[in-house]
């Protein structure tokens, strides 16, 4: 079962936590304009999420399509391999920013991407560890 | 690997049966489309999933998947 009560429990909450970012945005005891955007933002995905788990209560077909999508091989390998490209290409990529900020002298912009190029890599090796011993 | 190949004869045997991909795929538990990429060859099915193949089929692992060594 893909949604269950746990989930829309959750979706609740989303939409309540949202609704008072709202609210304290509204009557101005949040300042900051992020605080608004934030709460709608969690009010919509609530909202979604719920109407998806009660529409795989409802909808057999649904149901069965959803299930067979979670469930599928193919799309869990798919899924996988497309992280495990998504985690390649941003190194490769934060690799030719930190070089191309350097020749540009932007030293700020080539620290971030060093540092985040080291903390991908460590989570990396960390993975590895932890997957290395459970498998 | 390098030099070696997993075949299938799903296509086949599918055919043979008289079965849609939709079909087989919903008794699978699996999308069309997984059926169609095992049928290519594109994606090779986990041990289960080959299980779940031949049994459903009737046959032995090694009668609808081929392994070859090149």
């Amino acid at each position: 079962m893909v949604y269950n009560n746990k989930k829309l429990l959750l979706s609740v909450l989303w939409i309540l936590a949202g609704a008072a970012l709202l609210v304290l945005s509204i009557t101005e005891v949040l300042k900051e304009a992020v605080y608004a955007g934030m709460g709608g933002a969690l009010v919509a995905v609530g909202v979604l999420q719920v109407v998806r788990n009660l529409r795989y209560r409802k909808d057999e077909e649904y149901k069965e399509k959803v299930d067979t999508e979670v469930n599928d091989e193919r799309m869990s390998f798919l899924r996988m391999k497309s992280w495990s490209w998504t985690g390649y290409l941003m190194i490769l990529i934060e690799g030719i920013g930190v070089i191309v900020a350097l020749v540009l002298g932007q030293r700020t912009i080539q620290l971030v991407l060093s540092y985040s190029v080291c903390l991908i890599l460590v989570i990396y090796w960390i993975s590895y560890l932890v997957l290395s011993r459970k498998y | 690997m390098e030099g070696e190949a997993l075949k299938n004869r799903i296509e086949e045997i599918r055919n043979e049966k008289g079965m849609l991909q939709e079909e087989l795929a919903k008794a699978l538990g699996v999308s069309r489309q997984t059926i169609s990429s095992l049928e290519n060859g594109r994606y090779n099915p986990s041990i289960g999933l080959a299980y779940k193949v031949a049994k459903l089929f009737g046959m032995a692992i090694e009668d609808v998947f081929i392994f070859e060594e090149e």
